[in-house]
């Protein structure tokens, strides 16, 4: 559309690049220290990394399923 | 002499002091109002160097009410509310009407003078003060909307009070005391027990009585939303934490807490509404803390209660900003504000990350603590449940608020930064929330038990770093694939639903029929009457009790006056 739009979608592709780069040494340091945890689960390797993410999709999955039951039209309570 | 005045404010009980000044706030002209506002505010402060003990007693009508209380576990509260307070009048430095500012010094007062409270009694009045001064904050939005938000707030809040003060004469028949201290379930006051546990519960948001707080929050103004975010669940917390400390049914209530409002969070448009789900959330991790009950669990809740106030407000206040500054807070309108507000966006992210527990943030130093002693436990399913919940936090917390209102598409609003003082206060909180991140030494100082807590050691930074980093990559997977779901202008029913919806369709018949037995049944009575007066009337036909009014009131008075001659006939 604008240049802004482009701005916008610049400063999105940056966000992914830096997250990426993150993520990918959050891994690499996994087998450098000893990462240990407070329940004997959290020391399977990168539990953490893919409980977060398996957590995220279900939480954003049920939430699309809860709209189909709970959600109302915006002007629901002001009959 | 000065010594004397010293003596006498700093016996009084916090708090009291900024309820007192509030009464002239409204004739006090618009700047040198915020400077007498934040000077109650340090002198209520300067009585809590008063240290731990009892300072105040009142005996009244034979009951000895503990008005000033401090210990190890007033402290750290009473510190941040007084903190909280003063970040309000700053944030709200603009507004020149005086009735919100009214309300929300005497709001704050109340709170914190309840922190204090040593009896049931004197906590039950501070308490009830709460509801009747915050309810003006929502009110001051002027809307239908709001006044009818604020009505259900008051009527839930006065029934927390009603509740705790049952209570409290339940347990004072049985044991004779009123005394605020740590209760258990199962004793001959079992009744009154549970009355204070479920009083406690509705300010501190539990599962199903938690529907005013999503209700009453977003409709108060900029300004209201944020005074409201930090004190009454917060003083609920603190009188968990004082009362039912390792009560283990509170680790299932907060652990619930902790994981329900996220779904909520997910799929609500009002981005102050996603904030007070969220808070909803975060009560949860304080809940389960208490419910575990060990010194570190303790100081977790505490911490916790500390840092979420600053970052709390933080996130309220740039929500706020944007509020005044375009009109709407609804997600499905925003978008794209990094532009024209940059300083409240840094802010917005600072709050964002805080808590979300990205480590350097406050949020991290204080939530670590509950999470420790939640592994001590060996409550594994617990555990998992409050790690999930962080996760939850970092997606309508950490990313939904300030991607919907700062990023997500161009903005559509002509706008600027927020006004100065809403600035100033954002600075101050985000610096905080920092500062705390980095040093949680002071943090840890205050907390009501000695603290040997090393929160950044390598292995604890990169587990919670991988949880939120590939939870965010989640997200932006879902977002580049356009499986996140849009916003969408709506409601999301919650558990207010049952006395908005449910009740009234349920309750209108009842009352119906209820009204039709009543006026057959006056009816009834009316017909007796008429009855009765004809047959007065026909007895009575002479001209001085004739069937006029004045006759009627002669007959009444006679049969007193002969009722009475009976009455002196016994006595005498």
């Amino acid at each position: 559309m604008t240049s802004s739009h482009s701005a916008l979608q610049r400063l999105g592709s940056r966000f992914t690049l830096v997250l990426v780069i993150v993520a990918v040494s959050l891994v690499i340091l996994e087998f450098v220290i000893h990462r240990h945890g407070e329940i004997a689960a959290e020391d399977f390797p990168i539990f953490p990394a893919i409980y977060g993410f398996l957590a995220f999709l279900f939480i954003v999955q049920v939430g699309k399923w809860l709209r189909l039951l709970i959600m109302r039209r915006e002007d629901y309570y002001d009959e | 002499m000065s010594e004397s005045i010293s003596f006498a404010i700093s016996s009084w009980p916090p708090g009291l002091v900024m309820i007192l000044a509030a009464f002239a706030v409204p004739w006090i002209p618009h700047i040198v109002r915020q400077a007498w506002m934040l000077g109650a505010i340090a002198l209520s402060a300067w009585g809590l160097t008063n240290g731990a003990g009892i300072h105040a007693v009142w005996q009244v009508l034979g009951l000895e009410l503990v008005l000033y209380r401090a210990d190890n576990l007033t402290f750290p509260f009473a510190l941040i509310f007084h903190i909280a307070a003063a970040l309000n009048v700053i944030y709200s430095w603009h507004d020149r009407k005086w009735s919100e500012h009214t309300a929300s010094l005497s709001y704050a007062g109340a709170a914190i003078a309840a922190l204090h409270a040593g009896d049931l009694v004197t906590l039950f009045i501070w308490w009830e003060m709460t509801a009747v001064t915050s309810v003006f904050l929502i009110l001051a939005s002027g809307t239908e909307r709001s006044r009818r938000a604020a009505m259900r707030y008051l009527l839930v809040q006065v029934l927390s009070g009603v509740l705790l003060l049952a209570g409290a004469a339940v347990i004072a028949g049985h044991t004779g005391s009123l005394a605020f201290e740590r209760m258990t379930f199962g004793g001959p006051d079992n009744l009154g027990v549970w009355l204070v546990f479920i009083a406690f519960g509705i300010k501190a948001a539990f599962p199903f009585l938690n529907g005013w707080l999503q209700d009453a929050y977003p409709e108060a103004t900029a300004t209201g939303t944020v005074a409201l975010s930090a004190f009454t669940t917060k003083l609920a917390i603190y009188a968990l934490a004082r009362g039912f400390a390792g009560t283990e049914m509170l680790i299932w209530i907060g652990a619930a807490m902790t994981a329900l409002p996220v779904f909520f969070a997910v799929i609500e448009n009002d981005l102050r509404r996603v904030l007070a789900f969220s808070l909803n959330n975060q009560l949860g991790f304080m809940v389960v803390a208490v419910g575990i009950g060990t010194e570190l669990a303790l100081n977790g809740a505490v911490a916790h209660a500390f840092v979420h106030i600053l970052y709390k407000a933080l996130l309220f206040m740039s929500m706020g900003a944007v509020l005044h500054q375009v009109g709407t807070i609804k997600a499905s309108e925003l978008g794209g504000l990094y532009r024209q507000m940059p300083f409240t966006m840094v802010c917005c992210i600072i709050g964002a990350m805080s808590i979300s527990a990205f480590p350097l943030f406050s949020g991290f130093v204080a939530k670590s603590l509950t999470m420790s002693a939640l592994g001590d436990t060996g409550l594994v399913w617990v555990y998992l449940v409050l790690l999930f919940a962080s996760a939850g936090v970092l997606e309508h917390s950490g990313i939904k608020i300030p991607y919907f209102a700062f990023f997500a598409h161009e903005s559509k609003f002509e706008t600027g930064e927020a006004p100065i003082g809403m600035r100033v206060a954002m600075g101050i909180a985000a610096l905080l929330c920092v500062a705390i991140g980095v040093f949680p030494g002071p943090l840890y100082s205050i907390l009501p038990y000695a603290v040997d807590y090393h929160p950044y050691d390598a292995s604890h930074v990169v587990g919670q770093l991988q949880l939120l980093i590939f939870a965010m990559l989640a997200f932006v997977f879902l977002v580049r694939m356009k499986w996140y779901p849009p916003e969408i202008p709506s409601v999301v029913l919650n558990s207010d639903w049952f006395y908005r919806r449910l009740a009234p369709a349920l309750g209108r018949p009842l009352l119906g029929f209820v009204m039709m037995v009543w006026t057959r049944f006056i009816r009834v009575i009316v017909w007796y009457r008429d009855q009765f007066w004809a047959i007065a009337d026909k007895i009575m036909h002479a001209p001085i009790t004739g069937p006029t009014v004045p006759g009627r009131a002669v007959t009444i008075q006679a049969a007193l006056l002969a009722l009475l001659l009976v009455i002196g006939y016994f006595l005498a």
